[in-house]
């Protein structure tokens, strides 16, 4: 298993872009039952809202394929999310800290609550034998209308003081990218910027140093770690704690870039995005970069809105959203014994 | 008429196909397939059980001349597969789980289930153990449990994959004993497999050798000894030791008095204490369940003993995890099988640098150093001559000797001061059982101890300076002499002895 390559095989990728045709060709012809074709939407400026939307993908799908790498399903994303969203939100509240430092000091906060999410679903394991999707499944339970309540009543978030004002002008290569929300898009260019070049920079350490290859190890086979002494643990905490940065710096960015429009769009709860990325992207680096901006256009696409507001077909799109792991998940993860493993892992005596 | 297989073939595109098998088994007789891993064994019993399409072939089973249909397979057969089945339920549970007796169709008849059970597990000599949930057994316990399950559903065959492979030799001959009574009673036939020539005796009636790449040949037992059925498997003589005996050095480590507890029926180590000299190899023979898979489970640091020490060049190491045993100094080489010792999805190359990497050579300042690990691997293949492996192929896509000959090579070059080898040649070929055995006896030689941990007493004789028996938790001490034979440790081994 080297990063980058296809890992689940030449099979689960025929199947996982049949699935992704099923999702974007179905939504069009739904589309096209409930409202009359037209052209002139497909002309229409693109939202700057398609960069930010995969930039968003892109660290989701990060803050699931790091943990996964080395064998942990962090279903705990949507807490991690949360708690990222929650913990900047109460900074942005926040009278006693400087206006000024306010904006970079959420985002930092969100990043880093989200990694202590992770980091602590880990310890929940080691300490009281708790699995780590059945504990991050309960705290994203639990996160839910916390974070509710800290978004009924918005308040106005601190300017983030970076913005590309060149922007404002129409782009010479993608005039017709619309520049409406162009504070938005300054910041998600950046935003994504930073992903990929966080996804190459993982990939690279995946492949070439020593840690990256443990790492692996881990992944593939935690009893093989544990006898050429890895330790499991330690590993399995750090890739969940740098996962739920990145879901938690997703969670923050929540407040800045309108949810409403970008994020109630999806089907799920908005974390679990990055499932669905992750296994798109068969678990690959390049995978998930791919998986991010396709599903970036596909939410984009006019039509797509219409059919998600359909309750039916929206049911419909979130099973095929969620289908890829019945091909992907069992080739992705390590053969861990039992399936009551799932709930419990104190009798795995050998790591 | 018992089961007749025809011009049977599967798996014509994998490796471990089988082509052109005919065997007839009448009923109450016992038929063994002998066969390194990856031969097709499994295959051909998933076939005869309707589980797996043949490609080629007829399979007719019971009266009658008529081609058995997949489906009438799937009825008539039972197939007790190596994995024991649901482990949580009681024996009585475990026997009944299948045909539980019905009241009126809707309800399990609670005081004929009794009886059922009661008689089932009596044939196989359970009867005491009805209430003791199946993961407590003994291993021998456990298949004798499913064999019993089985034989209740009146199958028309009765397949077994390996069912001696977490056995010891005295508990696999309790086994076949049991099983040829029974299976003699109720005049079922019964194929089972194997990668011990010594099971076929003495209650096979006949063996059919599947070698890969070759035609399956069958020989019947009461006309070729266990050697010539060897010579016949192999097409040569099972060597004595490679070499001759060694000249012990310094103490390498020093077990004292160990003592832990078994898991459910299995026997616990009651005291148990040697020593291992640098340049001897001190063979260990015992059953699993008699206390071997403890003790190994012991050494690797995956339990902590009750009581007793284990001092390694004079350091305690009887509470350190593994990892910090392999930095002192010792080297694991566990069954061929073992999944934790090898990487099947990672390449050649990786595997040589398992667990070597946080210092040099393979390594520098965090980093991996393709150039070195690519050389180490050229290197490792070429002397360790194994055979059509390449540095960058993915370990799974070589066949088991060629795994199991990387993790050997992986570990000798570390130079170990002790080994430690847990039935290292299980299930390969004897070429490949031979080079595992010459190739850590050298390293003996070299000046590492070697502590050789084994259910086989064959393959103990053929390496051992010094051999002690586990049975009943204890260490029995046996001098390794020219008279000294098999039957004489297998006598030890299940407390028959003299």
């Amino acid at each position: 298993m080297m990063p980058g390559r296809v890992r689940g095989g030449r099979t689960a990728l025929l199947f996982n872009v049949l699935a992704f045709l099923a999702l974007a060709v179905g939504t069009q012809v739904v589309a096209r039952g409930s409202v009359p074709w037209n052209p002139a939407a497909w002309a229409a400026p693109w939202s700057g809202d398609l960069v930010l939307v995969t930039a968003s993908f892109l660290f989701l799908g990060l803050g699931f394929l790091m943990p996964l790498h080395a064998g942990v399903l962090n279903l705990g994303i949507h807490a991690q999310f949360l708690v990222g969203f929650a913990v900047a939100a109460a900074i942005t509240r926040a009278e006693a800290i400087d206006p000024s430092t306010r904006a970079g000091l959420a985002l930092l906060a969100g990043a880093l609550a989200g990694s202590l999410a992770g980091a602590a679903m880990i310890w929940l394991r080691s300490r009281f034998a708790v699995h780590e999707v059945l504990s991050g499944l309960l705290l994203g339970g639990a996160m839910v209308p916390v974070a509710r309540a800290l978004s009924v009543t918005p308040t106005t978030p601190p300017a983030l003081t970076f913005e590309l004002t060149t922007l404002l002008a129409p782009l010479q290569w993608a005039p017709d990218l619309g520049l409406g929300h162009h504070f938005v898009l300054a910041w998600g260019i950046l935003l994504l910027s930073l992903g990929v070049l966080l996804a190459f920079v993982f990939a690279r350490f995946l492949r070439a140093s020593v840690s990256g290859f443990d790492l692996r190890i881990v992944g593939v086979n935690p009893l093989a770690a544990g006898a050429a002494g890895i330790d499991v643990d330690r590993i399995q905490l750090w890739t969940l704690a740098a996962g739920g940065a990145c879901a938690g710096l997703t969670g923050a960015l929540q407040l800045w870039t309108q949810p409403a429009v970008a994020l109630e769009r999806w089907p799920l709860p908005m974390a679990f995005a990055g499932v669905t990325i992750a296994l798109y992207g068969l678990g690959s680096v390049r995978g998930v970069i791919v998986a991010a901006a396709l599903f970036a256009v596909w939410l984009n696409a006019p039509g797509t809105l219409a059919v998600l507001q359909v309750p039916g077909w929206g049911a419909a799109v979130a099973l095929l959203l969620v289908l890829p792991a019945l091909w992907n998940l069992p080739r992705l993860l390590p053969d861990q014994g039992a399936p009551r493993s799932l709930w419990r892992t104190r009798h795995r005596e050998t790591y | 008429m018992g089961l007749r297989v025809k011009g049977f073939a599967v798996g014509g595109k994998s490796w471990w196909s089988i082509k052109d098998l005919s065997l007839d088994v009448r009923p109450g007789v016992l038929h063994m397939v002998l066969g390194e891993r990856d031969t097709g064994k499994t295959a051909l019993l998933e076939a005869l059980a309707g589980m797996r399409r043949e490609e080629r072939g007829s399979i007719s089973i019971g009266e009658g001349e008529h081609e058995a249909t997949v489906a009438d397979r799937q009825r008539r057969v039972r197939l007790v597969p190596q994995e024991c089945g649901p482990t949580q339920l009681t024996v009585s549970e475990r026997l009944l789980l299948a045909r539980p007796p019905r009241w009126l169709g809707i309800a399990i008849h609670r005081r004929r289930g009794e009886e059922q059970a009661k008689s089932l597990a009596a044939r196989v000599g359970l009867e005491s153990l009805l209430d003791v949930p199946v993961e407590a057994l003994r291993p021998l316990e456990r298949r004798l449990v499913e064999i019993a399950a089985a034989v209740g559903e009146q199958p028309a065959l009765l397949a077994l994959d390996e069912p001696t492979s977490e056995l010891g030799p005295h508990e696999a001959r309790q086994l076949f004993a049991i099983l040829a009574a029974i299976v003699d009673q109720d005049k079922i036939p019964v194929v089972y497999t194997s990668t011990w020539p010594r099971d076929a005796y003495p209650g096979a009636a006949a063996v059919t050798i599947l070698r890969r790449g070759e035609a399956p040949e069958t020989v019947l037992t009461a006309k070729v000894t266990e050697s010539a059925l060897i010579e016949r498997w192999t097409g040569g003589q099972m060597r004595r030791a490679p070499t001759g005996p060694h000249t012990p050095g310094d103490a390498l480590m020093r077990v004292e008095d160990l003592v832990i507890e078994g898991r459910g029926r299995e026997t616990s180590l009651a005291g148990v204490s040697f020593e291992v000299k640098a340049s001897e190899v001190l063979a260990v023979v015992g059953a699993p369940a008699d206390g071997l898979s403890l003790l190994h489970d012991v050494l690797l640091g995956h339990r902590a003993p009750k009581r007793g020490s284990i001092q390694f060049l004079g350091k305690e190491l009887v509470h350190s995890p593994r990892r910090h045993r392999v930095e002192a100094g010792i080297s694991f080489v566990n069954p061929p099988v073992a999944r934790d010792q090898s990487l099947r999805e990672f390449s050649v190359e990786e595997n040589l640098i398992l667990g070597q990497t946080h210092r040099g050579p393979f390594a520098k300042r965090g980093w991996l150093k393709f150039d070195s690990i690519h050389g180490n691997a050229v290197r490792s293949l070429s002397d360790f001559e194994v055979p059509d492996a390449r540095p960058r192929d993915r370990l799974g896509s070589l066949g088991l000797g060629a795994r199991q000959r990387v993790v050997i090579a992986r570990e000798v070059l570390r130079n170990p001061v002790l080994l430690v080898a847990r039935s290292p040649a299980q299930g390969l070929g004897l070429e490949a059982q031979e080079y595992v055995r010459k190739t850590l006896v050298l390293q003996c030689e070299r000046g590492s101890g070697l502590l050789w941990l084994t259910e086989d007493p064959e393959e103990a004789l053929r390496v051992a300076d010094r051999l002690a028996v586990l049975a009943a938790g204890r260490l029995v001490w046996i001098p390794v002499t020219e008279i000294l034979t098999r039957e004489m440790i297998i006598d030890e081994m299940a407390g028959t002895a003299a």
